[in-house]
């Protein structure tokens, strides 16, 4: 054979072959002809792929699980009413004592699957939430400590008298984790809950196809069925990428808005702008089990050494100034009056006191922060550490796009990478012990590693207060003021949440958290 | 027996080249920072766990014992699989150290088969776009050496050559897609998502046919043999696209077949910015997440098909040229 007819009989096989192979629908399916369509809603943050809500603390999952399942109750959050909560499966919920909760449930709902919702199903999601092991453990204090009684299928009894702790603290979390199917969680970890999302929300969870999670609206809804055929919830990672999607019509919903985008956005007729103050505070993380940061004069001089009202004009429409640990809108929020506020004098003090006057002898730190995920991490970033070498802390700021940055994040035996970390931490939740627990009391302390027995007992205290005006209490007069004193992390503003929509999206309720409510959203 | 030799011959170079990128590109994905292990686990999971899975996986063992093992699934046909991703396909992170998905992740192969014909049909769309633009400015541009026909081709060609593709890519979605709303730009659901990319890489890709041919055109016009087909009465068009055209092919073809490579491997930015489901934007998660696997089998997929293009490519040539010699 020669070299034309090797290329020739070459170039008419591929072509077959390749022909053979061709689906049709792989050319031919047009963008823009679409009527009965689902809400397109594109995220910034990728998925786990373990479908089991208590697998992960991932947010854009969560927004998933906000479509697919349902909650004992729904908290909205918003600065006038932080505390008010809004029942969905459940229709009341009554403190019989102080360690005694009483919960009644909705009758005639469903699961996704067909199975009748009850009271079986909210013992075994406490009960499977509140697992040691769960990396997005919920209720406090494990299993051991609480005990579920269902005396009827419409009623749950949560007793915490073994625990010792109130059972009112059951309340905000009854909107933090959604309910699970009793037989899903009977298979465990490793079962069918890790493959699909089975719950009783308005949306169905239909299938993962790539990036897109696909979910259509569930007919049988307590509710009634949404107007929407369904929801497809895309990662979409690149912040421009998605702004053209929206602004060309391909998106109807986008997340986290750079300010510069508002400003693009808001001169559009045929877009709107939703801005919330979130659950999520963004924090300067300090390293508190290893030196320098394990003295918390070194801590709180650095704290001194930040002005934080510079970072607010960085972050423009995109922060919210606050002065405590938790966000506005959670249970006991104040403004604490010894927050520590930008002082070079209490500085220059504190770190002559801890024995580097003018920060000499403090080693080289080390500060991480990423790129491409939160707002103006490395704008501001930049001006910490500028700040906190001003004051004589040799530091060296690291920009790491958001895996390298995701993987040196948590506390580690010594201490773990670097020596201040940045990173926020959002809970649907208006409970605080989701962020005060979670990080200072040393069972858990997930980023700063702190180990301080006068912490932990004052976290213990707020959170076996009988009644929820006494954890107030506690919180606002013990915990919170202790923590602004030993400062094992520097809140540095509360995020505000800015979603881009287009203009027909109507109806659409956005949580502080990221979730949203689709139920009744039409496209008009 | 000339063919038997050139594919057995060109094959042979081939699969060093393979061989020695995969090396490469197996060394220094294990020396760069970031472990695998920690993203695959999550963050909060303890060290020691860490330290079990990587063993388990063989990701402490010496790099030469690692690589000899991998390449020996190579030869098998079997690519591994996704460190990260399950077989759906999403490019996922922070999962948990107890993550029952693991049992399913998705194969390398399968990722790499379902994404890159989306690329192939980017690849091929910015191709025919690019001569679209080039041939008729390049021939144009070398039939007038020195006039204004060249000047024009050589602006136009320095212009497309100086715009950045990732500015292109947002200017012609903000213009076609947003004012004008005549393309879809985001993702892929049907063929009219590819035309917008493929524009921008057209633009990236015309400079060098314009400025390929303009040279090749003039110098073939130059020739005796030209001269001669005007004595022989053949009108200038007969010229031009019989004979000129012809003669100047060669050099096009192997300017295509590297720039379609290149493209093959190098859509990178254009596919995240236009979210296009590729082996670009495949390859982009899989850096981000440090998925080994899925890198590598991807750089070792895009050298074979840079290998076999080049050996068609020349292949062509012999066919157009039979004077030529590989």
């Amino acid at each position: 054979m020669d070299r034309r007819n090797f290329l020739r009989y070459g170039a008419m096989a591929g072509a077959a072959l390749g022909a053979a192979r061709i689906n049709p629908d792989f050319f031919f399916s047009s963008a823009f002809a679409q009527e009965a369509r689902p809400l397109v809603f594109l995220s910034a943050e990728n998925i786990t792929g373990n479908w089991d809500p208590t697998a992960h603390t991932t947010l854009s999952q969560t927004n998933i699980e906000g479509f697919v399942m349902g909650y004992l109750t729904r908290a909205p959050m918003r600065p006038d009413d932080p505390e008010k909560v809004v029942y969905e499966l459940a229709t009341e919920i009554t403190e019989l004592d102080a360690h005694r909760l009483q919960i009644r449930l909705r009758d005639g709902v469903t699961f996704h699957d067909g199975k009748p919702f009850t009271s079986e199903d909210v013992k075994a999601t406490f009960e499977y939430g509140a697992k040691l092991d769960r990396p997005k453990q919920v209720y406090p204090g494990g299993p051991d400590t609480f005990a579920v009684e269902t005396p009827d299928d419409h009623t749950v009894i949560v007793d915490t008298s073994k625990g010792g702790y109130g059972a009112s603290l059951f309340i905000f979390l009854a909107s933090y984790l959604p309910i699970l199917s009793a037989k899903d969680v009977a298979e465990g970890p490793k079962g069918v809950l890790s493959q699909r999302l089975n719950g009783t929300g308005p949306f169905r969870f239909v299938e993962q196809r790539g990036n897109d999670t696909v979910m259509e609206a569930y007919e049988g809804y307590f509710r009634g069925a949404p107007k929407v055929t369904g929801v497809t919830f895309s990662f979409v990672g690149d912040a421009t990428t998605r702004m053209l999607s929206l602004m060309n019509g391909q998106a109807d919903v986008i997340e986290r808005l750079e300010p510069e985008q508002v400003e693009t956005l808001e001169a559009r007729d045929d877009i709107k702008i939703s801005r919330l103050v979130s659950v999520e505070n963004k924090y300067l993380w300090f390293r508190c089990s290893k030196p320098p940061f394990d003295d918390w004069r070194v801590r709180k001089a650095a704290c001194h050494a930040i002005d934080r009202s510079m970072i607010m004009e960085i972050m423009g429409s995109a922060g919210e100034a606050s002065s405590n640990f938790v966000s506005p809108i959670k249970f006991g929020y104040v403004d604490l009056e010894n927050y520590p506020e930008y002082d070079p004098e209490e500085c220059q003090r504190l770190l002559a006191e801890a024995g580097y006057p003018g920060g000499e002898g403090l080693p080289e730190l080390e500060y991480i922060t990423s790129t491409g995920f939160y707002p103006k991490t490395k704008e501001y970033g930049e001006l910490i550490a500028a700040l906190l070498q001003e004051q004589g802390f040799p530091v060296t700021l690291n920009v790491m796009e958001v895996a390298a940055w995701n993987e040196r994040l948590y506390d580690r035996p010594g201490g773990g990478p670097g020596h201040m970390v940045d990173c926020g931490w959002s809970t649907g939740s208006p409970e605080p012990d989701l962020v005060l627990r979670t990080h200072f009391h040393s069972s858990s302390k997930r980023i700063c590693g702190i180990v301080d027995p006068e912490i932990d007992a004052a976290l213990d205290a707020e959170r076996d207060a009988p009644s929820l005006e006494a954890r107030k209490e506690s919180l606002q007069t013990n915990l919170m003021p202790m923590l602004a004193d030993k400062v094992p992390a520097l809140s540095l503003f509360t995020s505000v949440l800015i979603h881009g929509m287009r203009a027909n999206v109507d109806g659409l309720f956005i949580y502080p958290d990221g979730q949203s409510d689709a139920s009744m959203t039409t496209l008009g | 027996m000339f063919i038997l030799r050139f594919l057995a011959r060109r094959l042979g170079q081939g699969a060093i080249i393979i061989f020695l990128v995969s090396a490469l590109i197996f060394t220094l994905l294990r020396v760069v920072p970031g472990d695998p292990v920690r993203l695959m686990v999550g963050g909060m999971a303890p060290d020691t766990l860490v330290e079990e899975i990587a063993a388990e996986m063989g990701l402490r063992d010496p790099i030469h014992v690692q690589f000899g093992r991998y390449m020996g699934k190579v030869l098998q046909g079997d690519l591994g699989e996704s460190f990260v991703r399950p077989a759906s396909g999403a490019a996922v992170g922070g999962a948990s150290f107890d993550d029952s998905t693991r049992g399913e992740r998705a194969k390398v192969l399968d990722l790499i088969a379902e994404t890159a014909p989306m690329t192939l049909q980017l690849a091929l769309l910015a191709m025919v776009f690019a001569l679209m633009i080039g041939v008729p400015i390049g021939v144009w541009g070398g039939l007038y050496p020195g006039r204004l026909p060249d000047r024009l081709a050589l602006y136009t060609s320095s212009l497309f050559v100086s715009l950045p593709n990732f500015w292109l890519g947002i200017v012609l979605a903000l213009l076609l897609s947003v004012k004008l709303n005549l393309l879809p730009a985001i993702g892929y659901r049907g063929f009219s998502y590819t035309i917008l990319p493929a524009l921008v890489l057209a633009v990236e890709i015309a400079p060098f046919i314009i400025r390929t041919l303009t040279v090749s055109v003039a110098g073939v016009m130059g020739q005796s043999f030209i001269d001669i087909a005007r004595v022989r009465g053949l009108s200038r068009n007969q010229i031009v696209f019989r004979h000129a055209l012809k003669n100047s092919a060669v050099p096009l073809l192997n300017l295509l077949g590297v720039q379609f490579s290149m493209l093959l491997g190098g859509v990178l930015v254009i596919e995240f910015i236009f979210d296009y489901p590729g082996l670009g934007l495949l390859t982009i998660n899989a850096v981000m997440q440090r998925d080994f696997p899925l890198i590598q089998g991807i750089a070792i997929v895009t050298a074979a098909v840079f290998v076999l293009i080049n050996i068609a490519v020349d292949l062509l040539a012999t066919a157009i040229d039979p004077r030529l010699d590989y």
